[in-house]
């Protein structure tokens, strides 16, 4: 057996006594450290399993619809340099009759290739088998609908295509990257319960559109280096002449715009959090090791007096912060790799990528380790050099003692009513300020956290309160087949139960500025819309103007515009009108934005005077399902969407994410804020169990003893909930511009609920730590404290 | 009362069990009418903040509390105390009550705690090696401070110490070796601290 060096031997007994305080600093460090494997490593695997679902599916590159362009379209559209593979599909939407569901339930069908597999966006069969060419009626399902809908191959489902029932058989489920959210014709968010895609043959679904020989639909796939602006204009300049919508690229794909901004989360999360634990447990190594070298005073002095040299001395004491890091890395590793998993599984719920599972590199766990370790190395430093820097004669005799000095003046006025005991904490605190700071910061930061991670769920039910409650008024959207005269708009008031109609025209658009470019809708309003309206920072209603356009904030970035400056607008398709419009608006909408117009003011741009895309309607609630099933028999009208269905399905989807986050954060500011008190608590009991031994001799009780104790953490507290709370208001202040995304803008919002529950929790989780000190002082020993020297 | 013999021959265990600090592990000790060996902890608390003062060879006082605020610790909870300059004025040391202990001699700290312990006005002062960490001239002023009060305030009072020559300026010396009590005797003349040698 080998026999460990008499110093390794030392410092494993010291570990063993210190274990408490190992566990506080190695607790706090391993938040850290699992914050960081989480978050990296969920990046890399949701980056990877994107990116390979991409590849083996063949994920386009560039889409566009076109009105109608026939097969042979094709071949030149092929040989366009740039482009590596395409499929022409023909595609639509169409309503579904589900048994027991009378809201109205809407599909994007998709067709397939009668006799391979899609070249470009592929489907991957999950259940059931592949639709028979030879049978028309034979369809594949999303699996999020079929999960919703309890759909299962073999099942039939009616459809009204193009103003046709059909009747259709689940052959299988399927899933596609380009349908990792699937999200319904001006919708903002999927709602598998209300809207599918239906993959179905290629013949029949033209037949059905009445677009036989002909697609309506391309996908693209690029050759590597292809130069997209490029090639999208070689693409629209081909289709122009069949109706070509324009074509876009994968920052217009709402799937892979949601898969960017999860990412991007992500990364934001490894680059912030991780950090704020990392520097707590620097503090709490400091302080934890400068009060070891400190009671091991005469130990040092004696190595040294042995010739143990001042590098084995540092060593020794580097060691103990080197444990403490390794047994954190360890903990928050496997803490972290276990959060990554329950990550990977709400992910692969939510977004149904195929083998999404938390598989971090190698290297996150290194880095993680080599984190861990600085933080260790920093936390250390100081107390480590005061150990090589004691001379052996000054160690070996006792320390001088602690000189405590008068506050000032007005300081110690006030403190001449106090008690001696409370004197005794107030002069500690004084004459140790940056302990004091160490502690008031630590604890402060776990409330700030907590607070923080209390806004996320505060801010996405702000947007859904404003987005649903005071911006969208109206009870249900109609969306027309295509843009119709205004004329509908009387038939839409006759529909059953309808008391009010607003018309609404929206139109994709290309918008130019100088050399900036994007591709965007336009909603045009009436004047004094009131069913959908657009609000200013104050939640006013905006006043679109009849000469110019109001843009989101996030647009006008991206143009590089202001306020008065001109914009180039050409429709995507039509009459493709150009327009030159000035800005006269620039609103902040928390949910990506289109630009708006007074919707006559948009006719006229467009030249298509008196149409209209969809009507917004207020009805009596108790005839939503007759106007449900008489809406399936009106072909003009392509789907219904009613506005309670579409805030439910948000606020589920913000729920599903955030519940479970919320809930770490309780658990790590706790231990935060924990670690954090029993540190300053040990080290507070250890500086003063002489003191507080004689005051037990002196005949004060154990309550009073323990008074002086807990009072010195308590006046701590006292000072951290306030500064705690307003480093949270500023932290969640920042975090929320940090996280903002091109679909989300999170707003800072409030309740003083946050605060007042962040608060008792961090309070409750410091006064358990420093009442699992305070159990010394039942143990205090009266005669040995007496008996030796300090 | 003077409690002499070498080191580990029980003087401490003694003083401690008299003290309320130790039990015996047989056998009782009474204060009045209370057992101090089975008496609850509340009780024991009690005995010593109402009735003993303590004097230790290490001195004790609280480094965050100047002289006088570490004298009034003791006088915020006893019953009739003295003010805390009073007992700092009996051992000498009026003038420098607001220093803080870390401002003052060893020999002055130590007076501190003497003034600290007789503030309360205790039934007994009991005084573990009180000058063992002191030169002799500054042992024989905190001795002297420890026999005024002893006179002033006719506190029964106990003293340990290992040197024979200390034993003179008590009434009677207990003279300890392996754990008992060997033998007590009256001193027929004792002497002043100040005419002591050793």
């Amino acid at each position: 057996m080998i026999k460990l060096p008499s110093l390794d031997v030392k410092l494993l007994r010291d570990l063993k006594r210190l274990r408490a305080q190992a566990v506080a600093v190695s607790g706090v460090l391993s938040c850290g450290v699992a914050l960081f494997v989480m978050a990296t490593g969920m990046y890399d695997s949701l980056d990877r399993a994107r990116n390979s679902y991409y590849d083996t599916a063949r994920m386009a590159d560039l889409a566009v619809s076109v009105v109608r362009a026939p097969d042979p379209v094709a071949i030149q559209l092929a040989a366009l340099p740039g482009i590596n593979a395409l499929e022409t599909r023909v595609s639509g939407v169409g309503l579904l009759d589900l048994v027991g569901k009378t809201d109205p339930v809407s599909a994007r069908l998709v067709s397939l290739p009668a006799d391979r597999q899609p070249r470009v966006n592929d489907v991957l069969l999950r259940a059931g088998r592949w639709p028979d060419p030879k049978r028309e009626n034979e369809i594949l399902i999303n699996e999020a609908f079929a999960e919703a809908n309890l759909l299962a191959p073999g099942m039939t489902l009616s459809a009204l295509i193009y103003g046709r029932q059909r009747e259709l058989e689940i052959a299988g489920i399927a899933s596609s990257p380009e349908f990792v959210f699937a999200v319904a014709p001006g919708a903002m968010l999927p709602e598998p319960e209300r809207f599918g895609v239906i993959w179905m043959g290629r013949e029949s679904l033209a037949r059905a559109f009445d677009v036989d020989g002909a697609f309506n639909d391309v996908v693209f796939r690029l050759a590597p280096g292809a130069n997209v602006r490029d090639t999208i204009g070689e693409i629209d300049t081909i289709l122009a002449r069949h109706g070509g919508r324009g074509a876009y690229a994968r920052d217009r794909m709402l799937s892979a715009q949601f898969l960017a901004d999860e990412l991007s989360s992500l990364k934001t999360m490894a680059s912030i959090l991780p950090p704020i634990f990392m520097l707590v447990a620097v503090f709490l190594l400091n302080v934890s090791l400068s009060r070891l070298v400190a009671t091991e005073r005469s130990n040092i002095g004696l190595l040294k007096s042995f010739g143990y040299s001042n590098a084995a001395v540092a060593i020794h004491y580097a060691k103990f912060a080197i444990a403490f890091a390794l047994l954190g890395a360890a903990i928050g590793v496997v803490l972290g790799r276990w959060i990554g998993s329950q990550m990977a599984e709400i992910y692969a719920k939510v977004y149904r990528i195929p083998d999404l599972t938390y598989d971090a590199e190698l290297s996150v766990y290194m880095w993680a380790v080599a984190v861990a370790l600085i933080a260790a190395v920093l936390g250390a430093a100081q107390a480590v050099l005061r150990a090589v820097r004691l001379p052996p004669a000054a160690a070996l005799a006792p320390p001088a003692p602690v000189s405590f000095g008068r506050l000032g003046a007005g300081i110690e006025a006030a403190a001449r009513n106090l008690d001696g005991k409370t004197r005794m904490v107030i002069r500690r605190i004084v004459r140790f300020p940056r302990r004091a700071a160490t502690t008031v910061i630590g604890i402060s930061l776990a409330l700030a956290l907590l607070i923080t991670s209390q806004h996320f769920p505060i801010s996405m039910n702000h947007i859904v309160d404003v987005t649903f409650g005071i911006a969208q008024r109206m009870d249900a959207t109609l969306s027309f087949s295509e843009t119709a005269d205004d004329r509908i708009l009387a038939e839409v008031a006759r529909l059953p139960g309808v008391f009010s109609v607003e018309p609404v025209r929206a139109a994709e658009v290309f918008m130019s500025a100088g050399s900036h470019e994007r591709r965007d809708t336009i909603l045009g309003l009436p004047p004094g819309a009131f069913l959908n309206r657009v609000l200013d920072d104050k939640m006013n209603s905006v006043a679109l103007r009849d000469d110019g356009i109001t843009l989101p904030f996030k647009l006008a970035e991206k143009l590089g515009v202001r306020v008065g400056d001109r914009i180039r607008v050409q429709a995507t398709d039509g009459h493709r009108a150009v327009a030159e419009l000035t800005v006269t608006a620039i609103v902040k909408p928390y949910l990506a934005g289109t630009a708006y117009m007074e919707m006559a003011a948009l006719n006229r741009a467009l030249r298509e005077p008196g149409r209209v895309s969809a009507a917004y309607v207020l009805m009596d609630r108790n005839e939503r399902d007759n106007l449900s099933r008489k809406v399936k028999e009106l072909p003009m009208i392509a789907g219904v969407s009613f506005l309670d269905n579409a805030s439910a399905s948000m606020r589920k989807m913000f729920n599903e994410g955030s519940g479970f986050f919320a809930y770490m954060f309780v658990v790590f500011s706790s231990l935060m804020a924990g670690g954090v008190a029993y540190s300053a608590a040990r080290v507070t009991f250890a500086e003063q169990e002489r003191d507080l031994a004689t005051l037990r001799v002196l005949g004060f009780g154990r309550r009073e003893v323990s008074y002086v104790l807990l009072a010195e953490i308590g006046a701590l507290l006292l000072i951290a909930l306030p500064v705690g709370s307003i480093l949270g208001a500023v932290l969640s202040r920042w975090l929320m511009t940090q996280f903002q995304t091109d679909l989300f803008t999170f707003p800072y919002v409030t309740e003083s609920g946050a605060y007042g529950k962040s608060a008792l929790f961090v309070a409750c989780a410091v006064i358990g730590a420093v009442l699992a000190v305070r159990r010394g002082v039942d143990r205090l020993d009266l005669v040995g404290v007496l008996k030796s020297r300090e | 009362m003077v409690l002499l013999g070498p080191s580990g021959s029980g003087k401490s265990t003694l003083l401690n069990v008299l003290g309320g600090l130790d039990r015996p592990t047989s056998g009782h000790t009474f204060f009045r009418d209370l057992d101090l060996a089975n008496a609850a902890d509340v009780d024991v608390t009690q005995y010593r903040r109402l009735h003993v003062g303590f004097v230790f060879q290490f001195y004790n006082l609280i480094a965050s509390l100047t002289a006088a605020e570490n004298v009034e610790l003791v006088t915020e909870i006893a019953t009739s105390p003295m003010l805390a300059q009073e007992a700092l004025e009996l051992v000498g040391l009026g003038k420098r009550m607001h220093h803080f202990p870390a401002q003052l001699s060893g020999g002055e700290q130590q007076r501190v705690a003497i003034a600290r312990a007789i503030a309360k006005r205790p039934t007994v002062l009991l005084c573990d090696e009180p000058t063992g960490a002191l030169d002799v001239a500054t042992g024989v002023h905190v001795l002297d401070a420890i026999v005024t009060a002893n006179e002033k305030l006719k506190t029964t009072t106990l003293l340990i110490t290992h040197n024979a020559d200390i034993a003179k300026i008590g009434d009677r010396v207990v003279r300890f070796a392996d754990g008992l009590i060997r033998s007590v005797e009256v001193n027929a003349q004792r002497i002043p601290p100040k005419e002591l040698h050793w």
